[in-house]
């Protein structure tokens, strides 16, 4: 971490020195161009071009950088409360859903066999429901989380690209661990999210974290079930901003949206409409 | 041989006699041709009427490798020697004739140029003929007892007289018939094999000889266009156990270089099966199956932009190595109705699968309903209060918490399978979502009756 905040002040220190032409004097377009110098400098070194999985949303785009979750970086999902975790299961899925949509290549899930214990692993029919083909879908099963660690590695230093790898670990990650992740997802440049079970408070090095936690679903003019959908709280983005949204899976379109004019609506919308703003 | 017990015990007066145990004999036997498997790949035990107390090595391809079939008999001699066995061994040209020699030859290792097996049987007993006690006895009571008194008489007055059995058996060891032999272990289409000057101990030795081994094979194997999908790496002890183990791949390969790094998982994963005390002092791999070797279309979505199918196969390989068999798998919908059977988990489809594959009757019969995403190894039992008895349920208790239903979708009627036993129930499945927003699937095991209230189970989980 050091040579590259040691890089930041230096390039912080030469901007105000003498700013370049390209910032002009706007607060605004001034904290952008140094949001877009911290970006650049975290990116040397990295040969590979990261790409972005655009969530689609506006209000979401704000706080990530790029507007979406950037691969080659490990992005975290985590369950607001033991109960929570087919949520957060659910989620990290959806985002699965995304990416087989928009990229090539099979989607990993590597999972310790203890994950898949407690609440279920997952049903091909419950995949097929929230858009997942199951033709591009690779179920891995370790005994352990150090071979589930290996697996992860593993497929993401393979030649072969996939759209993306989940990852359910019941342990908590350390810095170490979490960093090679990192530098494996950049290596490929793949996609990589991880559903920590454990709990906790997550690494440092994730790019994002994500916490999830259950919400009633909306429903219909007749009173059924409609579309899922879950507390979002964006805890952690590097060089973004923490938010947190009501958010709902769409059936019909298989994809995430802001949840909006529902009739029950939760405080928690309220509090992501102020911090959106 | 062939005395009464009683004989026996008055000609020698310390005799220790033991039951016989034919069982431990073959065991014995088989695992000491399993041995023998370090000169050739083709390893054929004895049957009955051959006397079940040895074995046939084809060393047609293999004996150059030892120097030669002299040389390779005084190394055979010399190791039998060793396990405490008074070997009687023959090289012939024919089955028939080695097994002759070795039987009723004059000396304890006999070599018979190729074309003298006639000559050399001539001298022995019919028996070296490898008869059915009847066909042997009934040549005695002809007088005929040597293979030189039988070997030219005419054919058609022995045809009638015996079995075909008596005539193949001549035929077989002179060499005007092949005989087929039937291999202690399927033999292999490719092989090589080496001897180590010192015994290896460790893994990475164990590695680096299979690599040199791999290389070879993988040569024969580009000479004839195909690749291995079943490979066995054989080991052979100091001290004459044999370890082997074998290798599934995903998708055929003749790359060395990714062959050697499965072994290498593969032994990491067995780490201290492979422990040997004495070492091992041979090697030999075989590929048991192989296919013509093409690049292949993937079935997995991957586009000009994804690496090709060989990639793919090379990952589920190394994964399939290290974390067992098993452990990559893909889920298949199944054409069922009951949710536990609604899915298989099977091998990574690296091909294209046909579309027909998946009929139209299949797609029609997949469940339009709402499945969960997560479901549970087995259904759970819950403690459920319903409004009225044929009601979704308005609370319910499972692993200890209290979940107050605020919404509720169904029932949704899942019969079981006509052919099924009676004893299975009907399900009435649910998805309720409680007053935190977590979605749950829970049937009804049964209909309402007044004295069995029917058992509810939660059977999977709403995201």
């Amino acid at each position: 971490m050091r040579p590259v905040l040691y890089e930041v002040c230096r390039s912080v220190g030469r901007l105000s020195s003498s700013p370049p032409p390209a910032v002009p004097g706007s607060g605004q377009n001034r904290l952008a161009a140094l949001r877009e110098a911290v970006a650049r400098i975290e990116r040397r070194g990295d040969h590979s071009k990261a790409t972005i999985l655009p969530f689609g949303l506006p209000e979401l785009a704000r706080h990530l950088p790029g507007g979406g979750l950037a691969t080659g970086m490990l992005h975290e999902v985590m369950a607001a409360s033991y109960q929570d975790r087919p949520s957060a299961f659910g989620f990290a899925f959806a985002l699965a859903a995304s990416a087989l949509q928009s990229r090539k290549g099979p989607a990993f899930f590597v999972s310790t066999q203890h994950a898949s214990r407690e609440f279920g692993r997952p049903y091909v029919h419950g995949l097929r429901h929230l858009g997942i083909d199951p033709a591009r879908f690779v179920l891995i099963q370790t005994a352990k989380n150090n071979d589930a660690l290996w697996a992860l590695e593993e497929t993401l230093r393979a030649e072969v690209r996939p759209a993306i790898v989940v990852g359910a670990l019941d342990r908590q990650l350390d810095l170490t661990e979490s960093r090679r992740l990192n530098l494996a997802s950049s290596a490929g440049s793949v996609l990589l999210v991880l559903l920590c079970l454990a709990g906790g408070q997550g690494t440092n090095a994730a790019g994002t974290r994500w916490r999830i936690g259950a919400a009633s679903s909306s429903k219909d003019r007749f009173g059924a079930l409609a579309d899922w959908r879950w507390h979002t709280t964006l805890e952690r983005s590097r060089n973004g901003r923490s938010g947190h949204w009501l958010l709902e899976w769409t059936h019909v379109a298989h994809s995430l949206r802001m949840a909006e004019g529902v009739a029950d609506r939760t405080p928690y919308a309220g509090q992501a409409s102020r911090r959106a703003g | 041989m062939g005395d009464l017990l009683s004989n026996a015990r008055s000609k020698v007066l310390d005799l220790q006699c033991r039951d016989a145990d034919p069982a431990a004999d073959r065991k014995a036997l088989e695992k000491l041709a399993l041995w023998a498997m370090r000169y050739s790949p083709t390893v054929a035990v004895w049957d009955e009427i051959s006397g079940a107390d040895g074995f046939f090595i084809e060393v047609e391809g293999s004996a150059h490798l030892f120097g030669g079939e002299a040389c390779l008999l005084r190394n055979l001699q010399q190791r039998l020697q060793t396990f405490g066995l008074f070997p009687r061994l023959a090289v012939a040209g024919t089955a028939g004739a080695s097994w002759a020699m070795a039987r009723f030859g004059a000396a304890e290792s006999a070599i018979v140029e190729n074309g003298a097996e006639r000559s050399a049987i001539e001298s022995l007993p019919v028996d070296s003929l490898r008869l059915t006690q009847g066909a042997r006895s009934l040549l005695r009571r002809l007088g005929l007892r040597r293979v030189s008194q039988v070997i030219d008489q005419p054919r058609a007055p022995f045809a009638s007289r015996f079995d075909a059995e008596y005539l193949r058996k001549l035929d077989q060891a002179l060499g005007r018939q092949c005989e087929p032999l039937v291999p202690i272990v399927p033999a292999p289409l490719y092989h090589a094999q080496t001897q180590f000057l010192e015994p290896i101990l460790s893994a990475d030795h164990v590695l680096i000889a299979a690599r040199h081994l791999l290389d070879r094979l993988c040569s024969q194997l580009a000479d004839d266009a195909v690749g291995a999908r079943v490979l066995r790496l054989m080991l052979f002890q100091v001290d004459g156990d044999v370890k082997s183990l074998e290798l599934g791949l995903a998708a055929a390969s003749r790359d060395p270089e990714h062959m050697a790094r499965l072994i290498g998982l593969r032994l990491e994963r067995l780490a201290g099966a492979f422990d040997t005390e004495f070492g091992f002092e041979a090697a030999a791999l075989h590929a048991l199956t192989v296919e013509p070797f093409a690049a292949r279309q993937s079935s997995l979505g991957m586009g000009e932009a994804g690496a090709s199918a060989e990639s793919l196969a090379g990952l589920i390989d190394r994964l399939q190595q290290r974390l067992g068999p098993g452990a990559v798998r893909q889920l298949h919908p199944a054409m069922s109705h009951v949710p536990e059977r609604a899915e298989v988990a099977g091998a990574v489809a690296l091909q294209e699968l046909p579309k027909e594959k998946m009929s139209a009757e299949m797609e029609e019969n997949l469940p339009s309903a709402p499945r969960p995403l997560l479901l549970l190894p087995r259904p759970e039992a819950a403690e459920v209060m319903a409004l009225i008895p044929d009601g979704p349920p308005r609370r319910f208790r499972w692993r200890g918490v209290m979940h107050q239903v605020t919404a509720a979708e169904g029932p949704e009627r899942i019969t079981p399978q006509w052919w099924e036993r009676s004893g299975e129930l009907e399900r009435d499945y649910y998805l309720v979502e409680d007053s935190e927003g977590r979605r749950f699937w829970l049937f009804r095991h049964g209909h309402y009756a007044a004295d069995t209230p029917p058992g509810w189970f939660v059977h999977g989980l709403f995201p």
